[in-house]
């Protein structure tokens, strides 16, 4: 097991470095740098300025030296500075972002976890009735909503209108701390949370429903039944266990997509995570905090499937790594 | 209607009667009791209400004209400011936002755009304006108790022009490069900045080289602080806590930067000790809004107002208007929306090695036409654009200065006012005329005639009206080409590098309120004159404009931009398609608003809240 680990960690690392060259290569392909949108704020700067500063930045070297620069100073720790944020480092502009966006994603995916699963077996157990329907219709509903839609209707409805949620933002107020500053954060996070797991709770509610049918119907659960075993170890023993393996490889890919993708939700909802800061510095030509997040990302999506497949060793014991 | 009224008073009647007899029935029941008659109220009929609202008005009238001191105001914008809280540094709008209540300049603009006495009391002038010694107000302090005086002055603009500066990321050297002393000092050469000089604590001298007719602009820059700064290299000023940290960022203005939460809230405070008089509100507050939530959140009072950098959207101005308790201030913006014509294109040599060099451009076939310039001028509805477009909130300019300016001459120039036939007839006079009966122009050469339009996404009103303007122009008979809009950074970037076969381009430029020359885009050599406009009676007039002695009169200088915009409006390098108004929308419980032509920020110490 751990050498099946240490084995997929030594295989991500060239993947990384290959990763980051594509990065920094297509990056730079895009025409212009960090500096052309900066130079029509202000009509009155002497572009001469922004030449100097592209001197000074390395910005006109070719690109595999400003390659080499940027990967010699990563492997000594140190990921710069952002272009368009003056004087700022990457790991400061990264820090409050990432640990924004980690809550924001745990969270949506708790509650897609504990909406999905459940109602998905519940309408698994009992197809064709009410609740199957319901959750049916939701599904869809959930999938065909775009997500910045949902997210301004609910807006709309439960903050503005009925002021039961903040509509923008992770705190009511700077400088709240301890228990407090928990309870605010977490209801700042009720509607972004749903909207981002909007579509992942209807998915998995979907597959769960399937896959639980699928498994019902099979030998195995008819020798369980045939041996006099209970309905609910039947379901929970048996059948449970063998559904939740391809949830578990969906929930391997979405770690990834819901720290990388959640820049529409973020937007709507003023939620400064890594979403919008990568959405923000690929339009800026920021090419520093670009190649961070873009390896962040990668590094997730790897613990993403990792854990993945970690869980369904515990899951099905027949699956063994050595 | 009338009758409408009727039955209104009609019900309003019953209701009464209705609450009396429910007063009258559940005067044991208290609780439900005094709830039914707000309620019958809320349902009554406008006419109750306005006498309602008329007797509220006569209570709160002797409350609004004494300012209450006191209470909070929430702001929107809807991006956050990148961060860099320092005037020699920061580059963004969002910045000035929070800049603009906590750090004042020596001077200040008045709402003609005349610089007025602020940091500095008073100034005298030398005789060939090389020379301006300012006099300082006593007993300013700096948010932290030390005391402002010249050295702080000094230092501000020495830091702009230390070597270093520009490779830290500033980009304010317009204001420090015609100081005396700039090019030793900037190189390295020296340690002592001669342009500008301590008299004595309150008095300090700026000097420049040559003859300065803006010099009054020049020494109005936000003022940083010596003993903060004064011992920090200026390449680690960016990143000093001074600059980055709320609580720690020191200015003298009316309040204090007290709190944030990063690209969230930023928390204002205000400074108790302000030298021109305590400010009434306590705290101003400016939130992160999405721009789709920002008119609700001001609907349901969350936000109190929105102004820069970009205001209520004028598609949103009906509803917003329609708000009972919101209030609306509408005035032009400084800066406009253009289609260039791209009269010449450079090179590829000089494109590669990046020279601007006027003698060696190669005038673009067709654009360089006067003729059709102005065909194409009268081709175009642009009060149709306006009127649609922007729900006619802006106006149709025809000179490219700043129509607040002394400067804008409307008389000066021609109005181009849409006029197909004379579009038309222009074009027959250049000699693009339909010869294969194909309905479209050909080339006085007889070949196929196509022009293209090429712009930048980011600005929707503008991406809106390129469709338009291929289509205004195409009803002239000339084939356009509309192509693909691209992303504004490559989008510069192609439009910098113009060795291409672009011939019009659309582009906005926001100004400063500064000065009104307009040399640094239309000048033939500047960077920004994307269409490589060359014409030299045009360079003479700028530079007339701006030549000491005569310059020191504004008079002379409104004279030569006056026949500046005249030579513009007629060789027509680019048609002005509109200036944009901004719209601020805020809370009537705000009091003492008064915006300067360049921004909404305005003495707010003088802002005040009536709850």
């Amino acid at each position: 097991m751990y050498k099946y680990i240490i084995r997929r960690i030594l295989v991500f690392i060239p993947m990384l470095f290959i990763l980051t060259i594509m990065v920094f290569g297509l990056a730079q392909l895009a025409p212009g740098d960090a500096l052309t949108g900066q130079s029509l704020a202000d009509p009155n700067v002497d572009p001469e300025v922004y030449e100097q500063q592209r001197e000074a930045l390395g910005l006109n070297d070719p690109i595999p030296v400003q390659y080499g620069r940027w990967i010699s100073s990563v492997a000594q720790g140190d990921l710069g500075n952002s272009l368009v944020f003056n004087g700022r480092s990457v790991a400061e502009l990264i820090e409050s972002r990432f640990a924004n966006t980690l809550y924001l994603g745990f969270f949506s995916l708790c509650i897609t976890i504990l909406v999905s699963i459940p109602i998905g077996i519940y309408s698994a157990k009992r197809p064709y009735s009410l609740l199957d329907y319901g959750a049916t219709g939701f599904g869809f509903l959930g999938l065909a909503i775009p997500n910045f839609f949902f997210g301004l209707i609910a807006i709309y409805i439960l903050s503005i209108k009925l002021g039961w949620f903040p509509a923008q933002g992770t705190m009511s107020a700077p400088g709240v701390t301890g228990f407090e500053a928990f309870i605010d954060r977490i209801h700042h996070m009720i509607l972004p949370g749903i909207t981002l797991g909007l579509a992942g709770t209807a998915t998995y509610m979907r597959y769960m429903r399937s896959e639980v049918l699928d498994v019902l119907g099979s030998d195995y659960i008819r020798t369980a039944r045939a041996k006099g075993m209970s309905d609910s170890s039947v379901l929970y023993k048996h059948t449970l266990r063998n559904a939740l393996i391809p949830i578990i490889t969906l929930m391997g890919f979405e770690i990834g997509v819901l720290l990388g993708g959640a820049v529409i939700t973020e937007q709507v909802f003023q939620y400064p995570g890594l979403g919008t800061l990568f959405l923000s510095s690929v339009t800026n030509r920021d090419y520093p905090v670009v190649m961070a997040i873009a390896m962040i990302l990668g590094i997730l999506i790897l613990i993403g499937n990792l854990l993945a497949d970690i869980f369904y060793s515990i899951i099905d014991p027949r699956i063994r790594y050595d | 209607m009338f009758k409408h009224y009727k039955n209104g008073i009609a019900i309003l009647i019953l209701l009464f009667l209705l609450s009396v007899v429910l007063i009258a029935c559940n005067s044991d029941t208290d609780e439900a009791e005094s709830e039914e008659p707000d309620n019958t109220e809320e349902t009554e009929d406008p006419v109750e209400e306005e006498t309602d609202d008329g007797a509220e008005e006569e209570e709160e009238e002797p409350a609004s004209d004494e300012p209450q001191s006191g209470g909070t105001l929430t702001g929107a914008m809807d991006t956050a400011p990148a961060g860099v809280f320092n005037p020699i540094f920061y580059e963004e709008a969002y910045e000035d936002n929070i800049l603009a209540f906590t750090h004042e300049s020596l001077l200040s603009q008045n709402e003609n755009l005349g610089f007025e006495a602020n940091l500095a009391k008073d100034w005298t002038i030398n005789d060939d304006n090389t020379e301006i010694t300012l006099t300082l107000e006593e007993g300013v302090t700096w948010h932290d108790g030390e005391p402002f005086t010249a050295e702080d002055v000094v230092y501000t603009y020495k830091a702009m022009a230390s070597p270093g500066y520009v490779e830290a990321g500033g980009v304010r050297t317009e204001y420090v490069v015609r100081l005396v002393g700039y090019e030793a000092f900037n190189s390295g050469e020296t340690d002592e900045f001669e342009g500008v000089v301590v008299e004595d604590d309150y008095t300090v001298t700026f000097k420049y080289t040559e003859p300065n007719v803006t010099i009054l602009k020049d020494v109005a820059f936000p003022i940083i602080p010596e003993h903060i700064f004064g011992d920090v290299p200026v390449a680690e000023i960016p990143s000093h806590p001074a600059t980055l940290n709320a609580g720690e960022v020191i200015g003298t203005g009316p309040f204090v930067f007290s709190e944030m939460l990063e690209r969230e809230q930023y928390v204002l405070t205000k400074n108790a000790d302000y030298w021109k008089a305590e400010p009434y509100l306590d705290q101003i507050v400016w939130r992160i809004v999405d721009q789709s939530v920002m008119l609700g959140l001001l609907e349901n009072g969350e936000i109190d107002f929105i102004a820069d950098p970009n205001g209520v959207p004028a598609a949103d101005y009906e509803t917003v208007a329609a708000l009972d308790h919101i209030e609306i201030i509408e005035q032009t913006d400084f800066g406009y929306q253009l289609m260039g014509f791209k009269t010449n294109h450079r090179t590829d040599a000089d494109v590669e090695s990046g020279t601007i060099e006027p003698d060696n451009w190669v005038p673009n076939e067709d654009m360089s036409e006067q003729l059709v310039r102005q065909a194409f001028a009268y081709a175009i509805d642009r009060q149709a654009i306006v009127d649609n477009l922007l729900y006619g909130h802006g106006s149709v300019i025809n000179a490219p200065i700043a129509q607040q300016f002394w400067a804008y001459d409307e008389s000066a120039v021609t109005a181009y006012e849409y006029d197909p036939e004379k579009a038309n007839s222009l074009l027959d006079e250049a000699g693009y005329v339909d010869t294969n009966d194909d309905g479209l122009r050909e080339t006085p050469d007889g070949e196929e005639w196509v022009v293209n339009i090429n712009y930048p996404t980011g600005n929707q009103l503008r991406e809106a009206s390129a469709p338009i303007l291929a289509q205004f122009i195409e009803e002239v008979g000339v084939q356009v080409d509309l192509r693909q809009p691209k992303e504004m950074t490559a989008y510069v970037e192609d439009l910098t590098n113009d060795n291409t076969d672009w011939d019009i381009y659309l582009i906005g430029w926001s100004l400063g309120s500064g000065d009104p020359d307009p040399s640094g885009l239309w000048k033939s050599e500047a960077a920004y004159n994307f269409g490589r406009w060359n014409n030299p009676e045009s360079d003479q007039l700028m530079l007339e404009a701006m030549q000491a002695p005569e310059a020191f009169d504004q008079d002379y200088r409104a004279e030569k931009y006056s026949e500046w915009q005249s030579v513009f409006s007629e060789d027509l390098p680019a048609l002005l398609l509109y200036a944009q108004n901004k719209i601020y929308g805020f809370n009537e419980r705000l009091n003492g608003v008064a915006p300067m032509p360049y921004g909404f920020i305005n003495d707010p110490h003088l802002w005040w809240v009536s709850e």
